[in-house]
């Protein structure tokens, strides 16, 4: 069972983040970690390797610092890693990196492509469905449990209607949310292993792409500008004992906010 | 000059930050409220393997330099010191000696184990007569036959009475002095040898700290760990400037620890309209607590450069000891005024590290020695 | 591996054809049993304005069934209703709705493709863009529709920062987030149901639903709900949810929670409100004994109006709140669940 996992190197929940040069670009904090959901879908791989044996590879785009979370990746046990750094990558939206991606992953034959259903940065959720569809493979998304079987799998997400539990063939894509698994901390061994990894890289021409279909220059999304969001105006605090205070809230909601 | 930690360090930094904030910090309250060893935990850690970081990777360490071994001590003392001081014993002081001076046979009993967190390690020296002054050292080694016999109690010994192995500081003769004494090896089990009083402390609580009784134990010859006789206080000094910088970061850990809850809080807490770290003196507080932070930040690993480098560091790390300590006794103090009213509830955590940070001035060396032992090498022979 | 198979018509295609004045705008009516989903009815809203004002010519189109009652709504609120039908799209499978939709678009040559970001839009939306080889813009929370080029507003980090975007080609394809725009009056249309088959063969689609476990009829999703009650953990317990479930039911609200009660067990996962659970946009978000973490303001920040109950008045949750009770939850909600009844 060959796994890829694409995993994206976001900012640390508690970098800050600030609009400069009136909404021109964003400033924010160097510290980096991997994005959320692709923790998940790391553990996730390498759960299946553990039933099912075969190899984990671990796939990012992202500059140079993104190493750090393909080597995060062998240190909790994966066997391979790539790294699309080169600047042709960067900066692209949704379509010019499923592409990029899409073709690393089509370079070595795999079963199971893995990723979190959402980068917590962009928030888009774009890539996930669109890898699976330039490798003309099917995907689950929002994926909350999963079983992996020959040729086939089994994967339960919660949907808006409920749980539903969907049969796919494979190889396949998947996307996956919190309450998967819970991610294992990397043992010693691990962490030695990935400080003296090599990490390879490919370039635009190693895919077969041009430099303009990728990254920015093969986007068709723009950020035009960065704007800060509506703040609240101060909380009106509601006095009195807690009868007065429950009934008055009641009040203004209804007949000052009309909300009920 | 190059600062930077290299590009690997900076890795098992990140790795081992996760690994504390994921297991150790969301249970280091619960650990100094019940005041009880967290076996859970030390089992789950010992799987990771980082005790054994400070050993050859051959028998399953990581041969990790002083630089990476303080990067560790840091990291697991921000999470937290009652965990800290048991697993930092582990690593290094409690079974350094038999890493260095035992045969293969008390490897396998009791290095391998240590390493892997099935069993616990301490390093025994201090009595109630004797701490900073090693020759009053009154716990006995007799010779008899091939057998070494031990008599003695020891005091304040972290891990003593959960320990499966003590390396215990022995005098063969009183008379000799610091000269006299040797590093043993005493296993659980072994007759006379058995667990005092536990010590009730005002902080770092969740280790277990106490009494150790020796009782006419009996050793075999190869328990003695050292080549030559009565060079004990030669051998400790291998690990004696490593046992101060060690110091020295888990002050930089827990300084770390209480700075960070002092920052969110500054950020957040709101008076007269304000957050408070919109104050003045809130930010004369911060200013001055980071800036001495940097200072011990910057001594401790320098100390800890000199030590791989095989440089001399005796007075490196004991200033960086002494330095860091005082330093984090400033910011736990701070921080707590930083919190106002809210520093001085159990509920938070500022209170705990304000009490744990005490126990650095005592660890690794106390400040009036070191300072008199700083000051004769500065001065030279009058 | 086999690369996406195209459609044939994605990269040769560069614009509308037809409606030589006006440009085509699909709306993709996403359907749950015989209603339509509100993300769709306000794109629909948000579609008349645009044909009244001059602008584009809509097309509804709905994949899959289409009971009767609905279809006559709908044909009310569109002068064009698309249904495309095959025993493929039966049920909902990523594979087989960007199939048919990218086909139809490919045929109706629309400059926008529009759907709600609602977990089926996210999830099938993208694969219609690659078909149709043009840009896709998700979880919009508004638009200038008179812009040339359009743009759009979307969150990012979480929603810490605002993001203007356009996107160049055509089509553009954009899913909005629910409760981003409201639903005006319709007036009385008389639409036109134009049948099509899908086009999609058995080996292009390889999902099938095993199973599906409904939620208790009337339960309206977070995503969409108007009104939402969240409880964290200064319910001490998960029986004293009890009280989160009485003002909801009483205030016409739907049921959340914060991450740590979800991680404590107390709530599934489903009802988790935040950057790793569900954000949501209501009118009203009532937030019981909620401390206010980041990662939770994350989810539910673009509320219109909030209202925080804790005992702690300097709960960061009070800086993002309207309106705020300092008090205790377990006489507050009762007394609010009360009073509400008696209205």
């Amino acid at each position: 069972m060959n796994v890829v996992v694409l995993a994206k190197q976001v900012p640390d929940a508690e970098s800050s983040i600030e609009i400069k040069g009136d909404g021109e670009r964003l400033e924010i904090q160097q510290k980096f970690a991997t994005s959320l959901f692709d923790e998940f879908a790391l553990e996730e791989a390498l759960r299946i390797r553990e039933r099912h044996g075969g190899r984990v590879k671990v796939i990012t785009l992202g500059a140079g610092k993104a190493t750090e979370i393909l080597r995060t990746g062998i240190a909790m046990g994966a066997d391979e890693t790539l790294l699309l750094d080169h600047a042709a990558f960067l900066d692209g939206d949704g379509y010019a990196t499923a592409l990029a991606l899409s073709r690393a992953v089509s370079k070595a034959p795999c079963d199971v492509v893995l990723c979190g259903k959402q980068a917590v940065d962009d928030d888009r959720g774009e890539v996930g469905p669109m890898v699976a569809q330039f490798l003309g493979l099917p995907h689950v998304g929002g994926v909350v449990k999963l079983d992996i079987a020959e040729g086939k799998a089994s994967a339960e997400s919660l949907a808006e209607a409920g749980r539903e539990v969907v049969e796919v063939s494979l190889p396949a894509v998947f996307t996956v949310q919190k309450g998967l698994n819970e991610p294992r901390v990397a043992p010693i061994t691990g962490v030695m292993k990935a400080m003296k990894a090599q990490i390879p890289k490919a370039a635009p021409e190693d895919l077969g792409l041009d430099p303009a279909e990728v990254g920015r220059a093969g986007s068709k999304v723009q950020v035009k500008r960065y704007l800060a969001p509506k703040k609240r105006p101060p909380v009106q605090i509601i006095g009195g004992e807690a009868n007065d205070a429950a009934r008055e809230a009641v009040r203004i909601l209804a007949d000052v906010e009309r909300l009920i | 000059m190059d600062f930077a930690l290299t590009e690997e360090q900076e890795f098992f930094k990140k790795m081992i930050t996760d690994a504390v904030d994921r297991m150790i910090v969301p249970k280091a309250p619960e650990i100094d409220r019940k005041d009880e060893f967290p076996w859970e935990l030390w089992r789950e850690f010992g799987k990771l393997g980082y005790l054994g970081l400070r050993y050859p990777e051959e028998i399953g360490g990581m041969n990790a330099d002083p630089v990476t071994a303080m990067i560790f001590y840091e990291q697991v003392s921000r999470g937290s010191v009652g965990f800290a001081q048991s697993v930092i014993m582990n690593v290094l002081m409690g079974t350094y000696f038999i890493y260095r001076f035992g045969s293969e046979a008390m490897k396998e009993r009791c290095l391998y184990p240590a390493m892997r967190g099935e069993k616990v390690a301490t390093m025994c020296f201090t009595e109630d007569q004797s701490g900073s002054d090693l020759s009053a050292t009154r716990t006995t080694a007799v010779k008899d036959g091939s057998d070494w016999v031990i008599n003695g109690t020891k005091m304040w010994i972290t891990n003593g009475p959960i320990a499966d192995m003590a390396t215990v500081l022995a005098t063969t003769d009183r008379s000799l002095g610091a000269k006299g004494l040797n590093f043993f090896l005493v296993e659980k089990g072994t007759p006379g040898f058995a667990p005092g009083q536990v010590l009730e402390k005002m902080g770092c609580r969740g280790t277990v700290t106490g009494e150790l009784v020796f009782d006419n134990v009996r050793v075999p010859e190869e328990n003695l760990l050292g080549t030559e006789i009565n060079k004990g206080v030669d051998y400790l000094g291998e690990i004696l400037d490593e046992v101060r910088v060690m110091t020295g970061a888990m002050a930089l850990g827990i300084s770390q620890a209480a700075f960070d809850e002092g920052l969110e809080y500054a950020r957040k807490r709101v008076a007269f309209g304000k957050p408070i770290g919109s104050y003045q003196l809130i930010r004369a507080k911060f200013a001055d607590m980071a800036s001495e932070m940097e200072a011990s930040r910057l001594m401790v690993y320098y100390a800890a450069w000199r030590i791989k480098e095989k440089l001399s560091s005796r007075k490196e790390a004991a200033m960086a000891k002494m330095f860091a300590t005082e330093t984090c006794l400033k910011v736990v103090d701070e921080v707590t005024r930083i919190w106002g009213a809210n520093g001085f509830a159990q509920e938070y955590n500022p209170q705990r590290h304000f009490r744990d940070a005490r126990f650095l001035l005592y660890g690794g060396g106390t400040h009036e020695i070191l300072k008199d032992f700083l000051g004769r090498l500065i001065i030279g022979k009058t | 591996m086999q690369p996406a198979r195209q459609c044939g018509f994605s990269r040769t295609w560069k614009g509308s054809f037809r409606g030589w004045l006006v440009d085509t705008i699909l709306v993709f009516v996403e359907t749950k049993g015989d209603a339509a989903k509100k993300a769709s009815l306000e794109l629909l809203s948000e579609g008349r304005k645009l044909e009244q004002a001059g602008r584009f010519r809509m097309e509804a189109v709905v994949l899959g069934p289409l009971p009767a009652g609905l279809k006559d709504r709908l044909l009310s609120l569109t002068e064009t209703l698309v249904h495309i039908d095959d025993p493929l799209l039966e049920a909902y499978t990523p594979e087989g709705y960007a199939f048919a939709l990218a086909g139809y678009a490919g045929e109706a040559g629309p400059k926008m493709i529009l759907a709600g970001a609602t977990q089926m839009g996210r999830d099938f939306m993208p694969r219609v863009a690659v078909l149709l080889g043009c840009g896709i813009v998700s979880d919009v929370t508004a638009a200038a529709w008179e812009g040339d080029p359009v743009t759009f507003v979307r969150p990012v980090y979480g929603g810490k920062v605002l993001t203007e975007v356009s996107c160049n080609g055509f089509p553009v394809i954009v899913t909005t987030r629910p409760n981003a725009f409201g639903i005006s009056e319709e007036g009385s249309r008389t639409g036109n149901l134009v049948e099509r088959q899908a086009g999609v063969t058995a080996d292009q689609v390889h999902t099938r639903i095993q199973r599906a476990d409904a939620k208790p009829k009337g339960k309206v999703d977070l995503t969409e709900a108007d009104i939402i009650v969240s409880g964290g953990r200064g319910l001490k317990a998960a029986e004293n949810f009890r009280l989160i479930e009485e003002l909801a039911d009483a205030i016409g609200g739907t049921v959340g929670a914060t991450r740590s009660v979800v991680d404590a067990g107390w709530r599934d996962q489903e009802d988790q409100v935040g950057k790793s659970g569900k954000t949501v946009s209501p009118k009203l978000y009532i937030a019981v004994g909620i401390s206010g973490a980041i990662h939770h303001i994350m989810g539910m920040d673009t509320s219109k109006v909030v209202l925080a109950v804790n005992k702690d008045p300097n709960a960061i949750i009070f800086q993002y709140a309207n309106y705020g009770i300092v008090g205790d939850l377990f006489e507050v909600v009762p007394a609010m669940t009360a009073e509400l009844k008696k209205r």
